[in-house]
């Protein structure tokens, strides 16, 4: 697959921390991919490097095909976690002005300043002060500054996680949407999100990245699914019953439910269902459930 | 340049919206013509809180124009720098500190571009205010002592404005340093300051400096001779001026533009 952008060996110091530690890793083009990490794990200094806002004290960011000392800005649309507009300015003024620094003739910012606001939805308020605008509008606004020039990179820190429900789901189709039209790098700390729009994980942790992939193939890798049993009485007599079966390592009671993380769910499934048959256990529930992302998360996290 | 017009453009509305085109004038007028007319009324003045005691000799001296402009210089030369260098101690600090900055420079925003705009819209607000200050002292003047011939007035304006495009070069090299706009007020004035103590203790071997600007201006205005030292001090500002603008861009361009 095409990659738009690759890094290699990509380290930050500051004076008295190293908040990314070399880190390896490409984005493939048209995906959209999350940079998922707890707080602190060096997500919004990445993004700011790939934007052109840090320097790195060490590796090497390549935009495909151009050189490494040409201006890649022009080809990247970023909008930070907390974005300032300058908060006299109106909207469309703001639009325009972002949009003729980026490049674009008066009439070209002005037609897509208008496209802009209507795909993400503040047509109505294109002509007010930004000092008015909620923080729902102010990000929607921040991802319609970020894509005035048509990037080809599009790079989001944090975009939805100080969003109220309404916002948040209005954001995420967006993005669902822009997909289509660029590669989209965003940085999350909440994986629901992650894992509703997005193609591909990166896996940050302290400043390195523990994991990468796609979804399909991450979810494979740390495949454990856990069985529920509930059991209608003496649930603790068939706790220790299950513990006895074969293939079954560790059990728990938790909140009336027996809990049973395997690896190879068929075979679990059928041990667990002979003895219920043989032994008429009172089985009231039988539940599989998948690996999450956020148990992916935290796996990887541990490794 | 289109970059350069759109970025400036943007300084001047936000100037304009923040009322910045009215007070910047309105108080450098006041300063300017303050000290002038106060002068002139001040018989009345004194005889309005109940005059000089009985007996008391006061002779008033004779107030030139040009001593009276030198009053209006005096003024702007103190509480007028005071004021340029509070509007412009945020103009790169305070959007580098806000976030703002971090919008624009994401754009393909050349970087002397950016720090040209901010030090043209600057110099285009204080240079307005100071001529039209200095327009109004001149009236003033003319009404209430005697008219300085305008060829000399304009004169005057010229080499003394050279001073303040100097002190917002300071400023936008500060900005460019610091990301605090206190410290960017601080180490202007402080080296407005030293500048001018230093030009005041060595003043022969300095003459050429900067702060003698006014000094020699002035004395043009009393004798009527361009002196070498004129031309001289103001060679040396633009120098300083260009050098400072180019260092600025030079630090701004090695700098990083997020915390």
């Amino acid at each position: 697959m095409m990659s738009i952008l690759s890094v290699t060996g990509l380290r930050k110091e500051y004076k008295n921390m190293t908040a990314v530690r070399g880190v390896d890793f490409s984005l493939p083009e048209g995906k959209c991919i999350a940079l998922i990490g707890p707080n602190g794990a060096g997500k919004t200094t990445i993004l700011r490097i790939l934007a052109g806002l840090l320097k790195q004290t060490d590796g090497a960011v390549t935009f495909s095909g151009k050189e490494t000392n040409a201006d890649i800005r022009k080809f990247i649309g970023y909008l930070p976690q907390y974005p300032v507009f300058p908060s006299w300015m109106t909207a469309r003024e703001f639009l325009l002005f972002s949009g003729e620094i980026a490049g674009l003739t008066k009439e070209e910012a002005a037609r897509r300043a208008e496209d802009l606001a209507e795909q993400v939805g503040i047509t109505n308020a294109l002509d007010k002060r930004i000092s008015d605008f909620s923080g729902g509008m102010k990000q929607r606004l921040g991802i319609a500054q970020a894509i005035i020039h048509s990037p080809q990179l599009l790079l989001l820190d944090e975009p939805v996680s100080s969003l109220d429900p309404i916002g948040r789901r209005d954001v995420l189709t967006l993005l669902e949407r822009l997909k289509k039209e660029m590669t989209i790098l965003f940085s999350t700390h909440i994986l629901n999100d992650a894992e509703e729009v997005c193609d591909e994980l990166l896996l940050l942790h302290d400043g390195e990245i523990n994991e990468a992939g796609s979804m399909e193939a991450l979810r494979e890798k740390y495949q454990t699914s856990v069985i529920e049993v509930e059991f209608q009485e003496n649930r603790q007599r068939y706790l220790e019953k299950l513990k006895q079966l074969p293939g079954i390592t560790a059990c728990t009671l938790e909140r009336q439910i027996i809990k049973i993380p395997v690896a190879d769910i068929a075979q679990a499934r059928k041990e667990i269902f002979q003895a219920a048959a043989e032994e008429n256990w009172p089985i009231i529930g039988f539940n599989l459930n998948r690996a999450s992302l956020e148990d992916l998360f935290m796996k990887a996290v541990k490794k | 340049m289109r970059q350069w017009q759109t970025l400036v453009k943007k300084e001047l509305l936000g100037n304009f919206r923040d009322r910045k085109w009215i007070w910047v004038p309105i108080v450098l007028i006041l300063l300017a013509v303050m000290d002038p007319v106060s002068n002139y009324y001040l018989p009345q003045i004194l005889d309005a809180v109940g005059g000089l005691p009985d007996g008391a000799i006061y002779e008033m001296p004779q107030v030139t124009g040009i001593d009276a402009i030198t009053m209006s210089i005096s003024q702007l030369s103190s509480l007028g720098i005071l004021i340029f260098v509070l509007i412009s101690m945020g103009t790169i600090a305070g959007e580098r500190k806000s976030g703002i900055a971090e919008l624009i420079l994401v754009k393909p925003v050349s970087y002397t571009a950016y720090i040209m705009s901010k030090w043209t819209a600057l110099l285009a607000l204080v240079l307005v205010s100071y001529i039209v200050s200095m327009l109004f002292a001149w009236y003033y003047i003319g009404m209430l002592y005697e008219f300085i011939p305008i060829g000399d007035f304009l004169l005057l304006l010229f080499f003394y404005g050279l001073w303040f495009i100097l002190v917002v070069t300071l400023s936008i090299f500060y900005n460019t340093v610091f990301r605090s706009p206190g410290l960017v007020a601080f180490s202007t004035i402080a080296t407005i300051i030293v500048l001018s103590v230093v030009t005041s203790m060595f003043g022969q071997k300095l003459n050429y400096s900067p702060s003698n600007l006014s000094n020699h201006a002035l004395h043009y205005l009393q004798t009527g001779d361009i002196s070498g030292a004129l031309i001289g001090s103001a060679v040396t500002t633009i120098s300083i001026c260009a050098l400072l603008l180019v260092w600025s861009i030079y630090i701004f361009q090695t700098k990083e533009h997020a915390s």
